[in-house]
């Protein structure tokens, strides 16, 4: 479990770190956290020429919000997010998922760009981006560009970045008025990668009438998948349960999973009706407690 | 520290003396130690299952930078004999040896399989050559299944056999076909465990020097064995023992996997030896995961007959157990069923009782003992099936152990299976257990729970665990090795003590524990006590430690020693102070006249004139005080406890939270309670690992698929619950001081337990559980099951 010999740079700007990857062509790739894809080299799985190291790039790292818009530096640690107030005031869901990477030595390390980068299906960042139609900004040598992450996910560990390009930044819209969301993960171990995981989105208005819902499967497809489909039946809804069966028949209807050893690929069809369910409970009790308080 | 003030370390809540140490991460593992010029290997393993190696090109890696050699199979076929369990036929007849090459020259038979060893400068540049040794397979269809191993047209793992059976035994003692005749109910299952690991934090490793002007060789390896490595390296390099040095430094867990010499330790010397250089290999933690030792993995068909108060008449059971490719030395790779078999009537009186065992070559990695062998899967049996006669019977599962458990007076008790079990408390220990969990609260809040649409389960665990096997027994299993131990005690002119132990503690703490029993009979202080372990050429011939064999056999040995030097100690102060022998004791550093508490001579004083002032001694008295005992212990020492698991299932997912977890443990008399609890709380994790997580999975063409520990599941301190202990003391009559051993037991019962809370959770849908890892999707199909065949159990 030692890597094959690579050549190591860690540039000082992102401007240089870009002039690097031009050169470097197919053979050369950026270190973030390293969480991800330091094992794959450990293991062989993956090899490179040249490793262009980012984690002096502080221009990188930051939470700033815009309005309706946060902005998060690609190279911002999962921790950063998981306890920030900013972001737990603006987006809750965030934070919530942020606590469900990996474990705390892990979420030191690891970051929000590697995650969304890395692709893996079953991880939160994907699945949230997903749900929350975030906005990938990518730049390279002589451009630059933004992609819905709807878009930039095409397969289990692939996205639509160009070898030459860096993931800078992703944007998450700030929480609506009447915004309430649900998060459920099945995993086996607390801090393991989602067998299934579920992310919803919800505007109610005062009467609890779902207004926009969004919905995202996590770990049961080969990319996160947002399933637009769930959205008229839960729309104009206020939550019964029958209206969650259907959306949760919908779900497990949409993915197509593939099965490993934590779980077959019926058994997480499966799942992401359970949770499915779960989510959209969650979400529509956090509008009673809210209205409680 | 001292107990109640009577200055007895015996008991004691005595720290341990290894922790500062461990925790300033001081400790030096093989892999701390760099030499001079040190070469380091990465071998070449096997991808495929089961294939024949057609041709090696190894002319690409050699002519790499930095590279020393590439040595295969073919290369040492003469040089190096192949690892091989050779069992006294007399007593084991039925047994198909195997050879286990340290390179494969012909046959792969497992995924991780040892084709080629590279070694060059660093680690590095090893695993670069290795990627360009270029081997050739023409790959056969593997044996990746059990059963199937058993069917006529099953490919051979060992051609030489004939079939794939390396082992099968049948006996029956007793009138079983009378007992089922008479039986009120009958309850049979098929149970699975599965293919666990021992999966220590500090994986194998070893390195070896050669001293090219003595030709001696020092080897230093992460092993419970150092002495029997060191014959094992003797015999299968073909070099004098003596001029091997084994060197275990501190070792980051072993649980019974390193208790066995292995092919890469054997290669690695070899390698020193030829290259006249140091030669260090560290396991990474995929090749530990694919190509160290699996373990317990079984299928257990049993039949229990029952009378209708509850009482067990008697039990059919087939054991039939996975061993891999190879055999592991020196148990051999069939002992889990057999072991399972010889155990598993447990703490119950059972009349009667036939099996069989049988054990068959698969294209897997080799089974070797961990923490508990065979008793867990016995006990998953046993306790199952005793739940499911409860259930059958409308009896509390608590009452139908209650019924047939030896109870106190009946000890000693002899086993159907001919083990003495000496002393005990196993309806104590259950009734406790039941009571720290609050049995009746407990069903009650069950009661309200489903209710409400959750649902909670309490399952029992309870087991003997045979501890410290004494040489007859070794010697009835055919099996040549001893079950006595050794230490040698010496006490230095200042009246210090360095005792030598052949033991090997990897985690245990040995060194506080020895130091306790020492400081007792010596009457000197625990500081005062040296403890050295894990070098052949400082330690008497021992065993190691596995078998929860430590406590008995080494704190036997180290007793004993104390005791012949305490006496020389106290026979030679009589002469010089004119007190009788019997009228002095040694107590804090002094001998001291027992009539009237009087401080005599201090025993640095007494050391010094024994040791540097001999024209002093009386004549018939030799100088030096130096001493070692070889301790035989009684054949088998038996512990015993109660295993409670109390958990929530979810009926939607299969997921299985444990709620509380509660042992109730009797291992004699404790020697240090915050060990054996250390002991308790590690056993059950790794237990919980067995019942809830770890499998090492292969697809049908014995490809592996837990190759990390992302896929391999071990259950991190945030799944284990803190363990409620409760403790017993029983002594035995027959060990020093009634010492048991204890440091299997937390490792046995788990699954049990908590099969027996998964079922009792899902008692409303009649679930069959049968199985282990109980993973949520199992869970969930034990469910599903349930629902479209009801009324099965
Ligand atoms: C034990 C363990 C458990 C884990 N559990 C989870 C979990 O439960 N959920 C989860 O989501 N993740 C989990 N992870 C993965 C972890 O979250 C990683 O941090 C993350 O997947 C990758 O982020 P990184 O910063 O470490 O990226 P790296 O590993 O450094 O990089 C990953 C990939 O992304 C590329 N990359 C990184 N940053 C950029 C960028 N800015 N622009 C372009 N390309 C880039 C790299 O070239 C590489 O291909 C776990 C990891 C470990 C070791």
């Amino acid at each position: 479990m030692k890597p094959a010999p690579f050549k190591y740079a860690r540039p000082d700007s992102v401007d240089e770190a870009l002039a690097l990857l031009q050169a470097g062509g197919d053979e050369a790739k950026v270190l973030a956290g390293g969480q991800s894809f330091v094992p794959l080299l450990n293991l062989r799985m993956a090899s490179v020429e040249s490793i262009v190291d980012l984690n002096r790039l502080d221009d990188l790292a930051y939470i700033k919000r815009d309005n309706d818009t946060l902005r998060i530096g690609a190279m911002t640690r999962h921790r950063q997010i998981e306890v920030s107030d900013e972001i737990r005031a603006a987006q809750p869901l965030l934070c919530r998922a942020a606590a469900e990477v990996g474990h705390l030595a892990i979420r030191n390390r690891g970051t929000i760009g590697g995650s969304l980068v890395h692709a893996d299906p079953a991880a939160e960042w994907p699945l949230v981006a997903a749900v929350l139609d975030a906005q990938c900004v990518l730049r390279s040598q002589d451009n630059s560009r933004t992609i819905a992450a709807r878009e930039f996910f095409l397969a289990p560990l692939m996205t639509a970045i160009e070898p030459n390009e860096i993931l800078c930044e992703v944007r998450f819209p700030v929480a609506p008025v009447g915004a309430v969301w649900g998060f459920q993960e099945l995993c086996r171990r607390p801090g393991d990668f989602a067998i299934v995981a579920i992310a919803c989105q919800l505007t109610l208005d005062d009467g609890g009438t779902c207004s926009t819902a969004s919905l995202a499967v996590g770990g049961a497809h080969s990319t996160p998948l947002h399933v637009a489909e769930v959205e008229p039946i839960i729309s104009g809804s206020q939550g019964e349960a029958a209206v969650m069966t259907a959306a949760a028949e919908k779900a497990a209807a949409a993915v197509d999973p593939s099965g490993d050893v934590h779980g077959s690929a019926d058994y997480r069809r499966r799942m992401v009706k359970v949770l499915t369910q779960r989510a959209l409970k969650e979400a529509w009790a956090q509008k009673r407690k809210r209205a409680l308080q | 520290m001292s107990r109640e003030g009577t200055g007895k370390m015996l008991g004691a809540q005595v720290r341990r003396v290894e922790d500062p140490r461990v925790l300033l991460g001081k400790t030096q593992y093989v892999d701390d130690l760099v030499l001079p010029d040190m070469l380091a290997v990465a071998f070449v393993r096997s991808p495929y299952a089961h294939a024949k190696i057609t041709k090696i090109d190894v002319q690409a890696a050699l002519t790499k930078p930095g590279v020393a050699c590439v040595l295969t199979g073919k290369d040492i076929l003469e040089t190096i004999k192949p690892l091989r369990v050779e069992f006294d036929t007399q007593k084991v007849p039925f047994h198909k040896s195997c050879n286990w090459h340290v390179l494969t020259p012909d046959k792969v038979r497992f995924v991780g399989d040892l084709v080629a060893a590279v070694v060059a400068t660093d680690r590095y540049t090893a695993e670069d050559a290795a990627e360009l040794v270029e081997v050739d397979y023409e790959p056969f269809e593997a044996v990746a299944d059990m059963e199937s191993a058993l069917l006529a047209d099953a490919p051979l793992v060992h051609e030489e056999w004939g079939d794939n059976v390396m082992e099968r035994l049948e006996a029956q003692i007793g009138e079983v076909g009378k007992a089922f005749q008479e039986a009120d109910c009958v309850v049979s299952e098929r149970f699975v465990t599965g293919r666990h690991m021992a999966s220590p934090l500090e994986t194998r490793g070893c390195v070896a020097q050669f001293d090219v002007a003595t030709e001696a060789l020092t080897v230093w390896s992460s092993t419970q064995v150092p002495h029997t490595l060191r014959a094992s390296l003797a015999t299968l390099l073909d070099l004098a023992e003596h001029r091997i040095r084994v060197i275990s430094p501190d070792v980051g867990g072993g649980f019974g996997l390193k208790a066995h010499p292995f092919p890469e330790e054997v290669v690695v010397t070899y390698l020193a030896r030829a290259l006249r250089k140091p030669v260090k290999w560290i396991e990474d933690r995929r090749e530990h995961l694919s190509a160290s030792l699996q373990a317990k993995h079984q299928i257990v068909t049993a039949e229990m007959a029952l009378k209708s108060d509850g009482s067990v008449l008697g039990l059919k059971a087939r054991f039939l157990s996975d061993a891999g490719g190879y055999s592991s030395y020196p148990w051999s790779s069939a002992f889990e069923p057999k072991h399972a078999a010889g155990t598993i009537t447990g703490p119950y009186k059972i009349p009667a009782f036939s099996f069989e065992t049988c054990t068959v070559a698969t294209n897997k990695a080799s089974i070797g003992v961990y923490r508990g062998v065979g008793i867990p899967i016995a006990a998953l049996t046993m306790e199952r099936l005793l739940d499911m006669g409860a259930q059958k019977l409308d009896l509390d599962p608590a009452e139908i152990r209650l019924r047939n458990m030896i109870r106190k007076e009946e000890h000693p008790y002899t086993t159907l299976m001919g083990a003495e079990i000496e002393s005990g408390s196993h309806q104590a220990s259950l009734q406790q257990a039941l009571d720290i969990l609050g049995y009746d609260d407990f069903r009650a809040e069950q009661q309200k729970a489903r209710q409400n649409g959750r649902y909670l389960g309490v399952g029992i665990g309870s087991y003997v665990e045979g501890t410290a096997h004494n040489s007859a027994v070794f010697d009835s299993f055919g099996v040549k090795i001893g079950g006595y131990e050794s230490a040698t005690l010496r006490i230095d002119e200042s009246g210090k003590v360095t005792v030598f132990v052949g033991t090997h503690s990897h985690g245990q703490g040995h060194h506080t524990v020895y130091a306790q029993l020492i400081a007792d009979t010596l009457g000197v202080a625990l500081e005062d006590v040296a403890v050295v372990q894990g070098d052949t050429q400082a330690t008497p011939r021992g065993w190691g430690t596995w078998a929860s064999r430590s406590a008995v056999t080494g704190g036997g040995a180290v007793t004993s020693a104390a005791q012949k030097l305490r006496d020389k100690l106290l026979r030679i102060a009589a002469r010089l102070t004119e007190v009788p022998a019997d009228d002095l004791e040694l107590v804090q550093g002094a001998v001291q006249r027992k009539t009237g508490a009087v401080r005599l001579l201090s025993i640095p004083e007494l050391a010094h004139r024994i040791i540097a002032q001999p024209t002093s001694l009386p004549p018939d008295e030799e100088p030096g005080l130096d001493v070692t005992v070889a301790y035989e212990p009684p054949p088998i020492t038996h512990s015993n406890a109660t295993h409670v698991a109390a958990l929530e299932v979810d009926i939607e997912t299969g997921q299985v939270q444990l709620l509380r977890y509660i042992v109730v443990e009797d291992c004699g008399t404790i020697i240090n309670p915050i060990i054996v609890n250390g002991q308790i709380q590690g056993g059950v994790a790794q237990g919980i690992g067995s019942a809830l997580y770890e499998q090492a999975v292969y697809d049908d063409a014995g490809q592996f698929l837990t190759g990390t520990l992302m896929d391999y599941l071990i259950p991190t301190a945030a799944d284990v619950p803190q363990v409620e202990i409760g403790h017993i003391e029983t002594p035995s009559p027959y060990t020093l001081h009634g010492i048991k051993g204890m440091g299997e037991g937390g490792a046995i019962a788990p699954p049990a337990a908590i099969a027996n809370a998964v079922a009792d959770a899902l008692s409303p849908f009649g679930v069959r559980v049968n199985e282990v890892p109980l993973t949520p999707e199992r869970v969930l199909s034990m469910l599903d099951r349930a629902q479209t065949n009801p009324g099965t159990e």
